[in-house]
């Protein structure tokens, strides 16, 4: 127990509020390298502003985020992000290729144009998640499911070990949650560090391997088995379903 | 410049004109592609109203009445008016739908009274500046024209250098976020390019449909094309045709430049928006209504195919009245499958012929296939990201998994 190996993701003392309303308070969390881990909780339990003030993408009120114990600043290169896919304008004029391109910007520079290797890697990504067909399609006339292997396809080309996902399986149907799913065990076996925001504890109790249960507060952490306990899942869940007086009083503790 | 203008084939003025409203057509084109993809059309609406009083101030606090010096003025009341959109916004309280009436309304009030007051005074100078409203492209200088080219080139050249990051941030900002690029500063910079845009066009179009030259070109553009790198440069072109025919249609008929600028744009767009492929009005309608008809015919095959089954042939009416078919759709079905020579008659009584019987089989099968989809479906393991479309599922899947289907199907039918 003396030489644990650096978490893939550690999060120190994260709290955000939105206009004096915490949203996450105090949170400490880390995530170990080359895991299958989850973030779960109810609705409005902070689960996706956890993984966007650790990327900085939201202002955070205090607390420090270190990837593979690095800064987060310092260390774009070693995490891909799979944000919610709500906010984008799928009418947007880009094909599947282009945005799978995207993962390879940052790497090969704004400014050049990609390449042949650089292609090639797109070609692979693509095919990984089962999309080779559809790279000249526009964005706009996948559905659900093939939108998400893209999305999956542009972290992938961002070659990163440690990939953060935010609800992955929303909007999506059984056959590619199925094998989005195998996707990201194939990749923890090669060895790389998977966080996925996901609300359905009964796939995360069969298919992940750590979980982190969350409302506003760290509820529990560890092994699927520990941190999912029945008690821990009326603690998390539990304050969610009484008045909100009652969930303020609880976390105000 | 003057080699320019040289090169154009028109009088003095008129090349003036031509190459003033090019620059600002390519130039509001290409940027005002940007707006609109970030749902920000009227921020450029409001930016252009806020360049009004800049454009008086400028006049007042200088004298001069050269387009260049009163377009630094609407540059820097245009800037002024993005920053309070943004601290308005900011404030959190209000929308930035509100933000966005509360500048352009109060901005260019601020301009009308600045305008009134200053015809009001006994300065000889002050005929014209009533343009800026309006817009007219007529009486620019040689001089104007070359800052407006340089503003363009550095606009563009903004656009080309940060295509990529622009393009990130556009469509997904949370991943743009994620990857190191400075948003925020992107988003200003877009602002900035929305405002270089319109100093170009304050002059020719006017403060009040300066709004449709970034718009309009974006939209008609974005019709024909699917990739932001072809989208961008298509509104360009698309801007500077409407510009420089707008221009010589207004100079030619001594109206102000702007509304004749601004009715050739919206033309563009409703042509565009009518006739693309893919995604006109037109162009949809006419496929809706094709899959429409081919979908009833293919009913009626098959309701013609099963009644055979059933008893003797039936008569128009009989079908009308066992498939529940309105009889004119019934009679258009009939005559479509006339034409395509799968009916044969005998007497009012109607039969499949052998190529009607064929494609009613075909119909059938793809129904069957259908059906053996969503039950054996899952078992079928389908690797890849393929997805079945309904009214073609061996075209979707491929002949492979069509088959290994029909295998299932055939080995649940044996054993029940």
């Amino acid at each position: 127990m003396t030489d644990t190996p650096t978490p893939a993701l550690e999060i120190r003392r994260l709290t955000v509020s939105y206009s004096a309303h915490p949203v996450l308070w105090d949170v400490d969390a880390s995530f170990p390298s080359g895991a299958l881990s989850a973030i779960v909780g109810p609705n409005g339990a902070g689960k996706s502003t956890l993984l966007k003030a650790a990327l900085g993408l939201i202002a955070s009120d205090g607390g420090q985020t270190l990837i593979e114990g690095r800064p987060v600043r310092t260390a774009r290169d070693r995490v891909a992000y799979v944000p919610q896919r709500d906010a984008i304008d799928w009418d947007f004029p880009i094909t599947v290729r282009e945005v799978v391109e995207m993962g390879r910007y940052a790497a090969t520079g704004w400014l050049r144009r990609v390449g042949r290797s650089q292609a090639a890697l797109v070609d692979a990504c693509l095919e990984r998640v089962g999309m080779t067909g559809y790279a000249a399609r526009q964005i706009g006339e996948l559905s659900g499911g093939q939108r998400q292997r893209v999305f999956i396809a542009r972290a992938l080309a961002q070659q990163a070990p440690v990939m953060l996902l935010d609800e992955p399986f929303a909007g999506v149907d059984a056959r590619t949650e199925a094998s989005i799913l195998k996707l990201l065990h194939e990749l923890r076996d090669e060895g790389g560090s998977m966080i996925v925001v996901h609300h359905d504890l009964a796939t995360v109790r069969s298919a992940f391997d750590w979980a982190l249960l969350l409302n506003v507060r760290v509820v529990a952490a560890g092994p699927v088995g520990e941190a999912l306990t029945p008690a821990n899942v009326r603690r998390a869940y539990g304050a969610a379903v009484h008045s909100e007086d009652e969930a303020q009083a609880s976390w105000a503790g | 410049m003057g080699w320019l203008i040289d090169l154009i084939p028109l009088d003095y003025s008129d090349a003036v004109v031509v190459l003033a409203a090019m620059l600002l057509g390519i130039t509001a084109g290409a940027v005002g592609v940007l707006a609109v993809l970030r749902q920000r059309s009227l921020v450029g609406d409001a930016l252009s109203h806020a360049a009004l009083p800049g454009v008086c101030i400028a006049f007042l606090v200088t004298g001069a009445k050269d387009a260049t010096t009163l377009l630094a003025g609407a540059a820097l009341a245009g800037l002024v008016g993005a920053l309070l959109m943004v601290g308005i916004e900011r404030t959190g309280r209000i929308r930035p739908d509100a933000a966005i009436g509360v500048v352009l309304a109060s901005f260019f009030s601020l301009g009308i009274v600045l305008l009134t007051y200053i015809a009001s005074t006994d300065n000889s100078n002050q005929a014209g500046l009533e343009k800026y409203l309006f817009g007219q492209a007529a009486g620019l200088l040689e001089r104007d024209v070359a800052v407006m080219g340089v503003l363009a080139l550095v606009a563009l050249t903004l656009v080309a250098v940060g295509f990529r990051a622009l393009k990130t941030t556009l469509f997904d900002p949370a991943f743009a976020g994620a990857v190191g690029l400075p948003v925020r500063a992107l988003e200003i910079a877009m602002t900035a390019l929305l405002v270089i845009a319109i100093v170009i066009g304050l002059r020719m179009v006017g403060a009040i449909l300066m709004v449709a030259m970034l718009v309009a070109p974006a939209v008609a553009a974005r019709q024909f094309a699917g990739r932001l790198a072809l989208v961008i440069p298509l509104a360009g072109a698309i801007g500077a045709a409407v510009g420089v025919s707008g221009a010589l249609l207004a100079s030619r008929a001594e109206v102000p430049t702007g509304p004749v600028i601004v009715l050739v744009a919206v033309g563009c767009v409703v042509v565009s928006v009518l006739v693309a492929p893919r995604r006109g009005v037109l162009w949809r309608a006419r496929r809706l209504a094709r899959d429409r008809r081919r979908i009833l015919a293919e009913g009626v095959l098959v309701d013609l195919e099963t009644a055979i089954h059933a008893g003797p042939p039936l008569t128009a009416a009989e079908l009308a009245l066992a498939s529940a078919r309105p009889a004119r759709a019934l009679r258009r079905a009939l005559r479509d499958l006339d034409r395509a020579g799968m009916l044969d008659r005998d007497g009012e009584r109607l039969y499949l012929s052998r190529p009607g019987a064929a494609a009613a089989h075909a119909v059938l099968e793809r129904r069957e296939l259908w059906a053996a989809w969503l039950e054996h479906g899952p078992a079928l393991g389908v690797p890849d990201a393929r997805e079945p479309d309904p009214t073609d599922l061996r075209a979707s899947l491929g002949d492979e998994y069509a088959d290994r289907l029909h295998a299932l199907m055939r080995a649940a039918e044996r054993s029940p």
